[in-house]
């Protein structure tokens, strides 16, 4: 794996270990850690600052009778017995079940996508994870050459380079690097190189593009 | 704390995991609820977690993680997955949350705890107002902006404090340069 040379801000990772990413920008994140020891390194970090903020934490008692109900639940020894035979290889809990890395959200191998033309040269597959708060996550892909029109986003855009690699006025992205805009920042992509640049996006608002006059335009109705 | 789940991964230790129990159980419901969730749901949520820490505890490993930190990231997983069937009310069998959850990446879990002792540190020793807009982010799910309002402050001094708390507390474990 080449070296990543755009990684999330640190509060991107600070929010994705606090747990307050909606669910797009949780699958964008966690699909870079997937390739990034780095980001991983730091979100442990903030994971261990979540658990020192834990133990801060205003205690609220437990109903009554809680342990109680707590040990009929566990069960007897086997509960503890059979988890401890079927236990995976793992070493600890630090997983995302709610953030399971973009493999979990394809129903078919990457090559075989339907894509749907947006504007020339571009075309797009919104995948579904809006289960929670509000984010749309897609894919996009860019032929090389193309030039995407200029735009802002109303709100934070995470972006994720898989395949192929485009230049705009921050750098080039190649794979596994993330673009990780705010909602004031304005780019313009160009693909480039030989092959497709496929591009994992999560955008918590729709694109607002800018035309050459500048205008408001919106070609990618109905993200 | 972490020695108590090691009695409980080493032989199933009940007087332990009691302990464990009285300690965290509490603490973890009162995170839900200042997460959002009714006290009804954080009570059931709380005793989910409270019964991966007794199933999962073999796997705990303190030169790994600090207890708190593992059950902090258990009691955050459980609430996300809450907050996202109460989303999709139908579950769907190749929803992603169904997956089986993957192992821990080996390098993830290096001198572990250590690092989050040293956090642990730097966190008691944030300037009051740091500490809190950190607190305030990693236990509340209200947006900065709602937490700014409540503190009356600027948005703007709340996202710096928190960047300038993270940054800090990552310099002093030496991945920052100064």
């Amino acid at each position: 794996m080449r070296n990543i040379s755009h990684h999330p801000k640190t509060e991107t990772l600070a929010e994705y270990a606090a747990g307050r990413v909606d669910e797009a920008r949780s699958v964008v994140v966690s699909t870079h850690l997937a390739l990034c020891a780095e980001c991983r390194l730091a979100v442990a970090d903030f994971e261990a600052l979540g658990g020192a903020c834990l133990e801060e934490v205003e205690p609220v008692s437990m109903k009554e009778g809680a342990m109680a109900s707590f040990w009929e639940r566990a069960g007897e020894q086997d509960v503890f017995a059979r988890e401890q035979a079927t236990a995976p290889i793992a070493a600890n809990d630090f997983d995302f079940a709610a953030a399971q890395p973009l493999q979990a959200y394809l129903s078919s191998p990457i090559d075989q996508i339907k894509w749907r033309p947006v504007a020339p040269g571009v075309s797009q597959h919104v995948l579904n994870a809006e289960g929670y708060r509000q984010g749309v996550l897609r894919l996009l892909k860019i032929a090389p050459g193309t030039q995407l029109p200029k735009h802002t986003h109303k709100a934070d855009e995470l972006t994720l380079i898989l395949r192929g690699a485009y230049r705009d006025e921050i750098g080039e992205f190649r794979p596994g690097d993330l673009a990780d805009l705010d909602d004031e920042a304005e780019h313009t992509p160009t693909a480039f190189g030989d092959e497709d640049c496929i591009c994992l996006i999560a955008t918590s608002a729709p694109l607002v593009f800018k035309d050459l006059m500048g205008r408001i335009v919106q070609p990618f109705v109905g993200l | 704390m972490s020695g108590l789940l090691v009695r409980v991964a080493a032989t199933a230790d009940r007087a332990a995991f009691a302990d464990l129990y009285d300690y965290f159980a509490p603490r973890v419901k009162g995170y839900l609820m200042r997460a959002g969730a009714p006290a009804d749901l954080a009570d059931d949520l709380a005793q989910e977690t409270m019964l991966k820490v007794w199933r999962k505890a073999q796997l705990f490993d303190p030169q790994k993680a600090g207890a708190s930190t593992w059950i902090f990231t258990i009691a955050r997983n459980l609430r996300i997955d809450a907050a996202r069937r109460a989303a999709k009310p139908t579950l769907d069998p190749d929803d992603p949350s169904l997956m089986p959850e993957a192992e821990p990446q080996a390098d993830l879990t290096i001198e572990r705890a250590d690092r989050d002792k040293r956090i642990k540190e730097a966190f008691d020793t944030l300037p009051q107002a740091q500490h809190e807009v950190v607190k305030l982010h990693f236990i509340e799910d209200a947006p900065h902006s709602e937490i700014a309002e409540r503190l009356g402050l600027p948005l703007g001094t709340v996202k710096s404090r928190l960047r300038l708390a993270f940054t800090k507390i990552r310099k002093e474990l030496g991945d920052l340069d100064a």
